[in-house]
């Protein structure tokens, strides 16, 4: 216990003792209650005649996002509706921020200047200093719009509203086709930075095609050499590799984060279900855990290969 | 054996042996960031960062697993 205080202060967690008691006792009684009159208690001990108000619902989870609507034959899903809500709260958060800057932050501009400045360091430290410059804006876009897509799908009543039989919003990264959206970006900045610094020789660990047709051209000239056809072929085989894993990468970055938020999503509904509102609390918690994990490690790898990208391929092939 | 045992059997099984993977690196990859912060204390920051990294990438594969055994048990 913390006695630095000029009277020693009795208590526990900023409570006094017999509030602290009060809410550990109601916290147990909600925890009974939610066991007893979910479905993991009702398997134990029996059903004991609890109101069925006390229980949740079975979740019934769909991996692909309900059609909501159409506007001119495009189907509007509710993962959409939940993208743009982010959008639009992430350009209201940003323009309550900046109207008015001080030079000594309040409150919500102190957190956005120590966030921000974080990814900055973040990026400056992987990438360089002239790098990371350039990279940072789309590797901070990313992360923001993960960040808040996530932690948006956490705020109460989030999926709770139906439009029809359906949520009328729900996490955008829960549909496989915004992190493959995300992901294709990310490929595309690192292709534009890896073209844009090294032009059309970028290609060439890609279609490695010339050692080959070099050597092959040497045998007309009467020149057998079969040590460079051997490696202009396996230099041709390597740029196929390096060209699958490209592919790869964008499927792997889509289904790690399509997997991340849809798995905290049912977990969060499942534990509501066994155990009624208590259990998924903790995993509440986790939650937020993740979304910040994912969003880090999201706009981390976009970061990296991007940097690998406009590092020289002569340094690191040898 | 019938359709609806051999479902929940090959959700059980994949989930269990997807994961199995990726316990291990996980195991492996704190071994090494607590043995690192054991010999070097002041490295704590650059670690645990990396550490998260690596292990979420390891935490993926264990993902993928869990999205099959999850349309294996509730869609398919």
């Amino acid at each position: 216990m913390a006695a630095t205080g000029p009277k020693k202060r009795r208590g526990c967690l900023g409570c006094s003792f017999p509030v602290l008691v009060i809410v550990v006792i109601v916290g147990l009684a909600i925890l009974v209650i939610g066991f007893m009159a979910g479905p993991l208690g009702k398997s134990i001990i029996g059903d004991i005649g609890l109101p069925s108000w006390l229980s949740v619902p079975a979740p019934e989870p769909h991996l692909p996002a309900p059609a909501l609507f159409h506007i001119f034959g495009l189907p509007i899903t509710n993962t959409i509706l939940a993208g743009w809500l982010t959008v639009v709260v992430l350009v209201l958060v940003s323009w309550l921020i900046t109207r008015r800057l001080k030079v000594v932050p309040g409150r919500l501009q102190s957190v956005f200047e120590f966030v921000l400045g974080w990814i900055f360091d973040l990026c400056k430290s992987i990438a360089g200093e002239v790098n990371g410059r350039r990279f940072f804006p789309f590797v901070c876009t990313i992360f923001l719009f993960v960040l808040f897509n996530a932690w948006l799908s956490l705020v109460p009543g989030f999926g709770s509203i139906t439009y029809g039989e359906h949520e009328l919003i729900r996490g955008a990264n829960t549909d496989a086709n915004t992190p493959l959206a995300i992901a294709i970006a990310s490929f595309v900045f690192v292709a534009f930075f890896g073209l844009k610094t090294f032009g059309i020789s970028w290609l060439r660990q890609y279609f490695n095609f010339g050692p080959f047709f070099h050597s092959l051209g040497q045998i007309f000239r009467g020149k057998i050499n079969i040590m460079n056809i051997f490696s202009g072929a396996v230099g041709i085989f390597v740029g196929g590799l390096e060209l699958l894993s490209m592919f790869i990468r964008i499927i792997s970055f889509t289904f790690r984060l399509f997997g991340n938020m849809t798995a905290g999503e049912i977990l969060l509904l499942i534990a509501a279900f066994l155990v009624p509102w208590v259990l998924a609390l903790p995993f509440y918690g986790l939650e937020l855990l993740i979304g910040l994990v994912q969003a880090l490690i999201f706009s981390g790898l976009t970061l990296v290969f991007a940097t690998m990208a406009v590092a020289s391929h002569e340094h690191e092939s040898h | 054996m019938d359709a609806e045992a051999v479902k929940a059997l090959a959700a059980g099984l994949a989930i269990g042996l997807g994961a199995l993977g990726p316990g291990i690196g996980i195991g492996i990859l704190g071994y090494g960031a607590m043995q690192g912060l054991a010999r070097n204390p002041e490295a704590r920051g650059p670690i645990q960062t990396n550490m998260i990294l690596a292990i979420a990438l390891a935490e993926a594969i264990g993902i993928y697993a869990l999205i099959v055994a999850i349309i294996l048990a509730l869609i398919a």
